[in-house]
């Protein structure tokens, strides 16, 4: 190896290095986040390291609440809720699935769907469901299905289904998506009647139309 | 000059045989009979004679070959290239290419998605708006990265950009200074921050998941 690749290869490895030692992402913080909750945020997102949590949703949360100018306190605050929930769902995690370390990927996914208001025994059971899959999709499609107002058991229980039919990852969305177009279907389904439906469809439900190899709507346009 | 001896002239002459005469004479006789028989020997011809004798042949009937054939032969034919670089131009050249291939996402101006990416497309009707952008997880939050346009001037304002498969939480900023949710999105979350506001959110799928 040469002397110039010895170089280039401490040049590349040393950043890395650097965030690694200080819970990957508290360098992007300094100059972004108000210099009063900075020191708030830092001692969080080491208890975070501590723990051996993810810490890139609290960087996240730091960032955007700087973004918006969040006032210091509050900033402080929803970083701190976003490591309880980080620890909420690790310890679901640990049950649904003993015996494992949980990966940083589902333990942050399992975090979003308890902020976007799954409850601990719902998504406990859709992890029991399918353990070694990334949860994120299951989580998602049942959080769509609650925000419709869709009762979460029998949500959780249509979701069991179509994955003992053999529907996996993304497409276990388009089951929510699917309840919901039936729930809107002019002629009035109860939200009962709409789950059946899809219940009798399954496993072949559609793919909606806003999903395309052009892209995937951030935001539906208006008909 | 040298004067020619009198026994070898008339040799020459054919008045003597040229057995008569002496050795060296004799050697002196045969040189000058060999050069004699090649300057009366038939000249060959000139270099013009033989190209106007060529050109005054009838044409050779050759093979003719179709456009396609003579470019397939052209293209198969291997050539021998010279590349002269000078290394600041081709550092140069280097740098625009790296800078063209980390470009953003824009419709029209895109790149292709990879296996685990998805391209995410947003709309915003935002009537009267000087500008519009995305800010979000993706972008780490930053404003100045993904700008809506509204060409038609009709108050739709659209955009779209590669980003990994998953979930990504975003807002729309207004006029530099409106934080909006996606009104269109569908999914929502508490940011977290108290007030009760929420945060459009996205899910990416991957194109390799696609039909």
């Amino acid at each position: 190896m040469t002397w110039m690749q010895v170089l280039t290869l401490a040049l590349l490895t040393t950043p890395v290095g650097l965030v690694a030692q200080n819970g990957g992402g508290v360098t992007r913080l300094p100059g972004r986040v108000p210099a009063a909750a900075l020191p708030a945020i830092d001692s969080i997102i080491a208890a975070a390291v501590a723990e051996s949590l993810p810490t890139e949703p609290l960087v996240q949360k730091a960032l955007e609440g700087s973004a918006k100018n969040i006032p210091a306190d509050r900033l402080v605050n929803g970083v701190r809720r976003g490591l309880l929930q980080l620890r909420q769902a690790r310890a679901i995690l640990t049950r649904a699935v003993p015996g494992q370390v949980p990966p940083e990927g589902h333990i942050a996914a399992v975090a979003a769907a308890l902020a976007r208001g799954l409850s601990g025994p719902i998504v406990e059971r859709l992890l029991t469901m399918a353990p070694t899959e990334p949860p994120g999709p299951v989580l998602h499609a049942a959080a769509d299905l609650i925000a419709h107002h869709f009762d979460p058991d029998s949500a959780a229980d249509l979701l069991v289904e179509a994955h003992n039919k053999g529907l996996r990852g993304v497409r276990l969305l388009d089951v929510a998506v699917a309840a919901d177009h039936e729930l809107q279907r002019p002629g009035g389904r109860t939200p009962s009647e709409a789950l059946a439906h899809v219940r009798a469809m399954l496993p072949n439900v559609p793919v909606p139309a806003s999903v395309t190899r052009r892209g995937t709507r951030g935001s539906y346009e208006r008909p | 000059m040298s004067p020619i001896d009198l026994r070898l002239q008339e040799a020459l002459d054919g008045e003597r045989g040229p057995g008569e005469l002496p050795a060296d004479l004799g050697e002196a006789y045969a040189r000058l009979i060999s050069a004699a028989q090649l300057l009366a020997a038939t000249p060959p011809a000139s270099v013009a004679a033989r190209v106007m004798a060529a050109i005054r042949q009838p044409p050779v009937p050759v093979q003719t070959e179709g456009p396609m054939r003579r470019l397939v032969r052209w293209l198969a034919r291997p050539r021998a290239v010279t590349v002269r670089l000078r290394p600041a131009w081709t550092l140069a050249l280097a740098v625009g290419l790296a800078a063209i291939l980390s470009l953003p996402f824009v419709p029209g101006f895109g790149r292709t998605p990879g296996a685990a990416e998805g391209v995410a497309n947003f709309v915003g009707h935002f009537p009267g708006a000087r500008s519009v952008e995305v800010v979000g997880s993706f972008n780490n939050w930053s404003r100045g990265t993904l700008h809506l346009s509204d060409h038609d001037h009709d108050g739709v304002w659209r955009g779209g950009t590669v980003l990994p498969a998953g979930q990504h939480e975003y807002m729309f900023v207004v006029d530099g200074e409106r934080w909006v949710p996606d009104p269109l999105a569908g999914r929502y979350v508490d940011d977290g921050f108290g007030a009760g506001q929420q945060n459009s959110l996205l899910i990416v799928r991957p194109v390799a998941a696609l039909p």
